[in-house]
This record gives structure tokens, C-alpha cells and sequence, in this order.
């Protein structure tokens, strides 16, 4: 395929070159219709972030796990509270006797891991994303019916979760299946959404995966005479599952 | 203390009764006024057409008629909205921009001027009917005038104030605007106008000429009952009808 | 009944259509009241609207006023991320550069998510004529590409078909009839993307926000379509318009309370995507190759310009489509560009710096000023407007009818004495005109004013005719001032004063 050619490198990189000849004509061009030269270090910010009271926010666990709640369910998202994993586990179980779901894709990680999905649903084919070289993936997800996945944050004035890309979570485990499973360990729910963000700035470029997803409910639409429908392309059904 | 009459050119040609009840009840107060006669039109139609040279040849007649003022009272939002335009109008000529500048901070909507300066709410006004009231986009948006007028309302004696749906959308004047996209225009008054007639009030008032004459042309062009007023119409007839009753009284 | 409007040339014209066309004008003002609903309702929810909105209108600004520097922070660190990263000074370039790449790439399809920049570009009959099957994926996008048109709304792109006429075309598509139930409609498109999304080559989207710090880029959707395309084709095609920089994340969060909002009503869409670089080598889907194309297409015009600078604040919300009464009679075609509503009605001359031809548009308002007061980050359309026709005049390109008129204006406006003159003569003149105290007749400029109005006769008195009277009266018996009021007016003429000296405003707000 293209792609993998010498040729296309050769290509991609005699890019690079012109890209970045071309940059400082480009750059140029603004700095000097600005009126000022180029500029080589940061300017001071002032206005940085979101305004100085609203870092005064701040509600506990509780209320957080509350108020994500009604956020979440006002969108058509549900929301199940858990002692532990084992009733993550059970509820799992028990939408899966409802749906009869064929396949199942999950994250590889040892929380999920611990959920004993194959022994829970033995009618289900458990696929451990990533887990083998020869599967192609992005089909798996495609094909299966619930995806399950563990959040890497998640945000109660939103009510969104954070999930972000690695070797062992796929970007297509909270994407292609029909219904998404999200637990939520209560202990990473925060407040306002700049608690995560700042966090993103804090951990630099180099840290960052390559995707960090925000869901904050089912994929939705009223692009059809303004009428709401759950379920365009990505999950139409997404579970919530906060875990004490 | 010299406090100025801007009647503006709509209300000195085609509705005085406006300018001389602002007037009216403005005397009531002791208040001293002048109307220096230099003035003609604040400008507006040219500026908003982008033709500032001649904006600027009428926008100096208000800047000599009113040089010496301590006050600028006009009744209508836009035009003193559109005073508040004249540093950007004048910003190169530093002359005229500084007395631009002087001006813009002396000049008042008359609801403003009222409310705010005077720190009048209550002119005495008896005026027992259903009355909706148009709020005007310049007034509202670029003067920020929003509570003066419902303030002064809520203290006339036997009025019903009933909302008007959609209130804040424009009635569809905007000046040369109404010639140039006739049909925009028509259809933006029509529905204002529907609005008020769902409103079921007696009387239509507002701040502004412009919109008031747009909006009752076409109450009038469907043969619609509702009287269309300037609040300074209002509050004076409901003064004088208020001293009448005090008197009888 | 929607027709093609590109055969038409003014906004006149197109705008007429409009408003003959019942289903659209109901259809459009349905969607933007819900809209416009939605945002007011969501602003009050949240409170402090107009602090955040300062604080957006800030970072924006500060971020363009810095562009040169965030604008190369961006791409030196997407670089690093591995992006190959592009720059197109006009939209011809923006397309050459697309068409390069999936031609390298041997590309047979390409999934689009919206992308307001790709229409700019026309960017899909270009990909078609190298025989590349491009398909728009967002429901609103994909649905108006089957009819060939174009959007009419920046974020309900078909507002302006109805459930039958989206029945017709999908069943077409189909092969078989789809009922017009939304259900259905949207379950048949969501199966048949499914099979795009996974076997295309390219994945192109648009860019909400790009990171400069990190050189990441932000997309906020609702359906999923923009992951699909980021997550599953082999390459990923971003086009971005220059403008489009916040410095940190934390920046962002100021955006993302903005955006939805200002735009649906939303505390946040469905889905916010942060993206940085292609996939890593050990992931398991992700872009192999990611490319962003920085678009200029007359953005940098506005740079050093202090009337239309801010225009590059714009967050492509749609705020102001749903707030202005134009917008509400005429829907987004009439406006006859890609953007449309007041943010069209600018940015169409000022990106095409032709003021000549487009101004047509920038006369289509009232200058009510509700896009102002709508707009998340402050942008004042509304004088942006004013300016455009100014400079329309002073390029010589007024109208002509207009211009006398205008002068005429001047003439009598210029002077007192001339202005007494004419409504003296006025009063004369109009007899000619009034019947029982109005006038009705629709000659001249008054032909569109009384095609709807009917028109009152000028007073026997003006009111400088008035005054000499009036003074007499004021002044034989004035009543006294009261000293609290005396003691208000002085201390407020003094406060007037010392405001001019610092510079500041007064009675605004």
C-alpha cells in the first residue's frame, strides 16, 4: 500500500521541507500586519482560564456524584450506582440478559479485567481490545455490542467522562458498539471541567495520548426538522456506572 | 444648570407632540431648557448607510447646537446612541472628536435622563389601560436602557403593563433599511406587529420614533385599533389626567 | 419547496424567494427560536454569562493579537506530535494540497466530519473530479450533499428540507422507501456510514480549536461522526483556519462553556474530542498519518485592520443566525455564501476583500444589534456592518441613486435654515399626497415603505414652530427645583466631565 513505501517517506519528508520553508513567510505575514516583530516568547496571559471566582466551585464527592447524575440523565444517559465492582459486574450482567448481546469488546485493564465477563455472560464472545496481533480491532468494535471501558476522569458540572487513548484502550471501545458500559471510580470525579484540563497542561506535550475522548451522553441529532434522535453514529445507549 | 432639547428631526417634523410633552414634563421639575435651533439631524441615516462626509455635515449642527449644554435630551434611543458614535464618526479630526467626546458624556435618552439624573420613578401619571411596550434595539443595546422605562411605568396609576411576545426582536426600521430591503423590512413588521395585536393591548408604547411610525404604519395598513405612543406622550396626558382627578378631587 | 438560489444574484432577489417560501420560513424560524431558547435558557442556568463572555472575548483577542507567535508554538509542537502540518494562503492551494495527498495516499474515499472550512474551499467537487468518493457524515451534511446544496444554517446545516423531502432522498439512496420517521431515517444513515467510516481511506475534519501549547486540536460534536473519521481511516486531514488558536487547555475550558451554549443550548456536546498527533505506535486505532492544513483564504486581511481584527474572535457558534429577525425571514441562502446570517454578511467581503460585490449583503440588517448581544466573544457585527458600507462608498462604489440622495441629505441637514425651509415646502408639497390625513401612495421611496405601512401626513407646526410658545409658557411661571435635584444635576455635570478626562464611558453600560 502507499503508505508504508520509501517512496511515500521520501514524499512525506520533502513536505516537511516545504512546510517549513513556507512557515516563516506565513508567520511573517502576521507578525507584520500586526505591527510588531516576531514574536519569540510568550507573552503574558492575564486572562488565562476560566474567571478567577469560578475556581470557587468546588462540590464533594457526593454532591459531584449527585450532580452528574441529573446531568447525565437529562441527556438520556443512565446512571447506576455501585457499591463495588462485583455490582458493576452484576449490572453488566443483567442488561446483558435484557439485550442478548453476541459480542463484547473491553479495555485491557485490570480493573475491567476483574469483572469476569467470559464466566458473568458465557453466551457473549469477550474480546480484551488490542489483547492479539492478528485481530483486526477497529472491526471487533464494530461488530460488538457492548463496549465497556473504565474512565480515566470524569466531570459533574458537565456530566462528562474522560477516556483517554493507550495501547490497551482503544479509541473504537467507547465509539462502535451499540452500548457503551463507562465505570466511573467516584474518587475521579471532580467538579469543573478546567480540573481536568489543567491537568493536560500540566502533564506537557509529551505526555498527552493521542486521543482524549469527553462523553457526556448518547450520540444525539435534531438535524431532521429540529427532532431529537439518541443514536446516530456513535452509542445510543450508555450506561454510567459509578463505582464507591 | 443649561439642559438641552435634541427633539431630533422626526419628532420636530412629524411628531412634535412628542418633543413638547418630554418638554412638559421635563418643566414640571423646575428643570431650565433651551432648544438652541442649530440643531437639525443627528446623522444617523447617512452613517448607517456608510456615508460618514455626509453624516459628519448634519452630526455638526448637533455638536454646535449643543456646545455649551450641561444636558442633551433627546427622546429616542437611536439618536443619542448615535451620539455615542460621533468619537468613531470624528476620530480623525482631533478638534471635532474632542468635542464629540464631551458631548457623548452629556447626553441622555429622555427615560435616562429621568430616572437616572433627575432620580424621578413616579411623574404622577394616572393612565388606566393595557399598554405593551416595545423595547428599542438601539435604546436597549447600545444605551443599555432597560429598567428607566419599565420603572417609570410601573408608578403610573391604573396601568396594566402586558408583555409583548418576542419583544426584543427588531420591528424591521433600520433606517434606509426599510427602503433598501422593502420586503425584509415588511415582513419584519408584520410580525412585530402580530405580537402586538397577540398582546390584546389597548396601547403600544416605546422610545423611539422610528419604530413607533414603522410599527403603527402597519397596524394602520391592516386597519388594527391599537394606539401607538411615545412614553413621553403617555406619562404627560396621564399627568395632566392625574391632576385633573386631583383637582376634582 | 426549496429551489436552487445560486442562479440568482443579489441578496434581494434570493431573499425574496425566501420569503415566498412558507415551509422555510417556518422551518427557519422554528429552529432558530429553539435555539435561541436553548442558549438563553443554558446562559441563565449557568450564570455570570456576561463574565465569561468578557473572558472569552479576552483570550481570543490576546490570542490574536499574538497569532504570529501561538500560530508557530501550534505547529512547531504538532510537528513534534508527528502532523505533518501544511499552509495554504488561498483556498486553491488549501484544495491542491488535499488533492496531493490522497492521491499519494492512492485514496478511493474519504469520510467527512463538518468542516465550515472545507466549504469555504468547495472542497468535495474537487476530491470527486480525481475520482475520489467523498461523503459528508454528519446527518445535517450528508443529507444536503445528496441534494446538492449547500448549507443554510452553520450548525443545522439542512433546517430548510422537511421530513419528506429527506425521506425521498435517502430512499433514494436506499434503493428501497424509508418512511419519513426521524428513527428510521437516521437509523438507515447510521448503518450506511458505519460501512464508510470503516473501509475509508481519509478521514477529514475540520477544527474547532487548536492547543498551542501541546499542538493538539479540539473537536465538539454531538453524533460521533468527527471520532469515527479521527479514529478509523488510515489518514486524517485536518483543515484549519489560521484563526483558530487558544494557547492552553485551560483556555479551553473558557471555549467549551461558550461554544455549546451559545450554539444549541448544550452544557457540552456529546462528545469532546482533544487530539494530539496521529495514532502512537502501540495503539490499536488512531490515524497512522495525520495532516493539518492551516488555512488562510483572506484571514491575515483582517490582522493590523482595527475594525475587522476581531472578526477572527469568531467560535463559529451560530448565535448570531439565531438571534437576528434578518436571518429569521430569509434563512442562511439568501445570504448567498457559506456563512450566513450576520457572521456571513461580514466575513464573506471582508475574507474576499471585494466590498464591491458583496455589500449587497452587508445590507441586508437592521443593524438591530441582537448579533452583538448574542455573540459569545463580543464581536460587534453590528458596526462591522456600518463599516463595510462605508468603505463600499468610499471605494466609489455606492449606489448611485443612493449617493444623490444622500447628498441631498447633507445639503439640507448641513443647515438649520435650509431644514426649516424644506419642512415648510414638505407641507406644501405633500398635499398633493394626503388623503383624510395619511398618505398611501406608493410612488417613489415611498412605493416599498407604504407597500406595508400607510404613511401620516406632516403637522400643520413642527416643533421648532412650536417653541417660541412653549418657552413663553415654561418661563411666565416656573415651578422651583427642588435642592436634592438641584445638588443631583450638579454632581452628575461634574462626573460627565471627569469621565471625558479619563477616556471612560457614561449612562452605557
Amino acid at each position: 500500500m502507499g503508505t508504508n513505501s520509501e517512496k511515500h517517506q521520501q514524499w512525506l519528508e520533502q513536505l516537511t521541507e516545504q512546510s517549513k520553508a513556507k512557515q516563516q513567510k506565513f508567520m511573517n505575514n502576521i507578525s507584520s500586519r500586526l505591527g510588531h516583530p516576531r514574536m519569540t516568547e510568550a507573552p503574558q496571559h492575564p486572562f488565562r482560564g476560566a474567571p478567577d471566582f469560578w475556581s470557587e466551585k468546588n462540590w464533594t464527592t457526593e454532591q459531584c456524584v449527585e450532580q452528574f447524575t441529573v446531568n447525565f440523565l437529562s441527556v438520556g444517559g443512565h446512571v447506576q450506582r455501585c457499591n463495588d465492582m462485583d455490582q458493576v459486574a452484576d449490572f453488566i450482567a443483567s442488561k446483558a440478559k435484557e439485550m442478548n448481546p453476541s459480542h463484547i469488546v473491553r479495555q485491557d485493564e485490570q480493573e475491567l479485567e476483574a469483572l469476569s465477563l467470559e464466566n458473568l455472560i458465557p453466551d457473549a464472545t469477550v474480546k480484551v481490545w488490542n489483547s492479539e496481533a492478528e485481530t483486526l480491532w477497529k472491526s471487533e468494535a464494530a461488530q460488538a455490542d457492548f463496549g465497556i471501558v473504565y474512565a480515566d476522569h470524569a466531570v459533574a458540572y458537565t456530566g462528562s467522562v474522560v477516556v483517554k487513548s493507550a495501547k490497551e484502550k482503544g479509541r473504537s471501545v467507547s465509539l462502535l458498539p451499540t452500548v457503551l458500559f463507562i465505570v466511573i471510580p467516584a474518587s475521579r470525579m471532580v467538579t469543573r471541567l478546567g480540573e481536568v484540563l489543567i491537568t493536560l497542561d500540566e502533564a506537557g506535550r509529551e505526555n498527552l495520548p493521542a486521543g482524549i475522548h469527553f462523553i457526556s451522553g448518547p450520540s444525539r441529532s435534531s438535524d431532521i426538522e429540529n427532532d431529537l434522535t439518541i443514536g446516530v453514529h456513535g452509542p445510543g445507549v450508555v450506561y454510567a456506572l459509578i463505582v464507591d | 444648570m443649561k439642559v438641552s432639547l435634541f427633539i431630533t428631526c422626526l419628532s420636530d417634523a412629524l411628531f412634535p407632540r412628542v418633543g413638547e410633552a418630554m418638554a412638559r414634563l421635563l418643566a414640571r421639575y423646575g428643570v431650565e431648557l433651551q432648544f438652541p435651533t442649530a440643531q437639525t439631524c443627528c446623522g444617523q441615516p447617512a452613517f448607517n448607510s456608510g456615508y460618514w462626509k455626509q453624516a459628519r455635515e448634519s452630526a455638526i449642527t448637533i455638536l454646535d447646537a449643543f456646545e455649551d449644554s450641561d444636558f442633551v435630551i433627546a427622546p429616542s434611543g437611536s439618536c443619542t446612541g448615535m451620539i455615542h458614535h460621533y468619537p468613531k464618526l470624528f476620530e480623525n479630526d482631533p478638534v471635532y472628536l474632542e468635542r464629540a467626546e464631551r458631548l457623548r458624556a452629556k447626553s441622555y435618552e429622555f427615560t435616562q435622563f429621568l430616572v437616572n439624573v433627575l432620580g424621578v420613578t413616579n411623574v404622577g401619571a394616572t393612565f388606566s389601560h393595557k399598554v405593551t411596550y416595545h423595547p428599542s434595539c438601539h435604546g436597549t443595546r447600545i444605551l443599555g436602557v432597560k429598567q428607566e422605562p419599565l420603572l417609570l411605568m410601573q408608578h403610573v396609576e391604573g396601568l396594566e403593563l402586558v408583555p409583548l411576545p418576542f419583544a426584543e426582536d427588531c420591528c424591521g426600521f433600520g433606517g434606509t433599511f426599510a427602503i433598501k430591503m422593502g420586503d425584509i423590512s415588511g415582513a419584519m413588521v408584520t410580525e412585530k406587529a402580530d405580537h402586538v395585536i397577540e398582546s390584546e393591548a389597548e396601547v403600544l408604547v416605546g422610545l423611539d420614533l422610528a419604530c413607533l411610525m414603522n410599527i403603527a404604519g402597519n397596524l394602520m395598513y391592516r386597519g388594527e385599533n391599537v394606539r401607538v405612543m411615545h412614553l413621553a406622550e403617555l406619562l404627560y396626558e396621564g399627568v395632566v389626567a392625574g391632576e385633573s382627578t386631583h383637582i376634582k378631587a | 419547496m426549496s429551489q436552487p438560489t445560486s442562479k440568482l444574484n443579489t441578496v434581494k432577489e434570493r431573499a425574496e424567494l425566501a420569503l415566498n417560501d412558507e415551509f422555510l420560513r417556518k422551518a427557519v424560524k422554528f429552529t432558530t427560536e429553539r435555539l435561541r431558547n436553548g442558549k438563553k435558557a443554558a446562559a441563565e442556568e449557568h450564570g455570570n454569562w456576561d463574565d465569561w463572555r468578557e473572558r472569552g472575548r479576552q483570550i481570543r483577542l490576546h490570542t490574536i493579537a499574538h497569532l504570529d507567535y501561538y500560530l508557530n508554538t501550534f505547529v512547531e509542537n504538532a510537528r513534534a506530535n508527528g502532523v505533518h502540518i501544511h499552509f495554504a494562503d488561498t483556498a486553491a492551494e488549501a484544495v491542491q494540497i488535499t488533492l496531493d495527498i490522497a492521491k499519494q495516499v492512492e485514496a478511493k474515499s474519504v469520510v467527512k466530519s463538518k468542516s465550515m472550512v472545507s466549504e469555504e474551499l468547495h472542497l468535495n467537487t474537487a476530491l470527486e473530479s480525481i475520482d475520489v468518493e467523498t461523503i459528508e457524515t454528519d446527518l445535517g451534511e450528508y443529507i444536503i450533499q445528496l441534494a446538492h446544496e449547500t448549507p443554510s444554517h452553520i450548525v443545522i446545516p439542512a433546517i430548510h428540507k422537511n421530513r419528506y423531502q429527506i425521506a425521498d432522498l435517502l430512499s433514494k439512496e436506499a434503493g428501497y422507501t424509508l418512511e419519513p420517521d426521524t428513527t428510521v431515517l437516521a437509523g438507515f444513515v447510521r448503518k450506511k456510514l458505519r460501512e464508510k467510516f470503516l473501509e475509508a481511506d481519509i478521514g477529514m475534519t475540520g477544527c474547532n480549536f487548536a492547543i498551542a501549547e501541546t499542538g493538539s486540536m479540539v473537536l465538539f460534536e454531538n453524533e460521533g461522526n468527527a471520532r469515527m473519521v479521527t479514529t478509523l481511516p488510515k489518514t486524517q486531514i485536518t483543515l484549519m483556519g489560521m484563526e483558530r488558536i487558544i494557547p492552553s487547555w485551560a483556555d479551553l475550558e473558557v471555549m467549551a462553556t461558550l461554544l455549546p451554549r451559545s450554539a444549541t443550548g448544550q452544557k457540552l456536546t456529546m462528545y469532546m474530542s482533544g487530539i494530539t498527533g496521529p495514532k502512537r505506535q502501540e495503539d490499536g486505532d488512531g490515524p497512522e498519518e495525520m495532516h493539518i492544513i492551516i488555512v488562510d483564504n483572506g484571514r491575515s486581511l483582517q490582522l493590523g485592520d482595527p475594525e475587522f481584527q476581531e472578526l477572527l474572535n469568531c467560535i463559529r457558534c451560530g448565535a448570531c443566525l439565531n438571534a437576528c429577525p434578518v436571518y429569521r425571514h430569509i434563512g442562511g441562502h439568501a445570504y448567498g455564501g457559506t456563512y450566513s446570517g450576520p457572521i456571513g454578511a461580514v466575513l464573506t467581503p471582508s475574507l474576499k476583500s471585494n466590498v464591491a460585490e458583496w455589500d449587497d449583503i452587508a445590507n441586508a440588517s437592521s443593524l438591530c444589534g441582537a448579533c452583538y448581544e448574542a455573540c459569545p466573544v463580543k464581536i460587534p457585527l453590528h458596526d462591522m456592518l456600518v463599516y463595510l458600507r462605508r468603505r463600499k462608498v468610499e471605494a466609489g462604489h455606492g449606489n448611485k441613486l443612493e449617493s444623490i440622495g444622500m447628498q441631498g441629505f447633507a445639503t439640507v441637514m448641513g443647515n438649520s435654515g435650509r431644514f426649516g425651509s424644506v419642512l415648510r415646502l414638505g407641507k406644501l408639497g405633500q398635499k398633493l399626497v394626503v388623503r383624510n390625513g395619511v398618505i398611501k401612495t406608493k410612488l417613489g421611496p415611498l412605493k416599498s415603505w407604504n407597500k406595508y405601512r400607510v404613511t401620516s401626513s406632516l403637522p400643520k407646526e413642527s416643533f421648532r414652530d412650536r417653541w417660541d410658545q412653549l418657552e413663553r409658557e415654561f418661563t411666565s411661571q416656573p415651578p422651583v427645583m427642588t435642592e436634592e435635584m438641584k445638588q443631583r444635576l450638579e454632581r452628575i455635570a461634574v462626573e460627565q466631565q471627569q469621565s471625558v478626562k479619563k477616556g471612560g464611558q457614561h449612562n452605557g453600560h
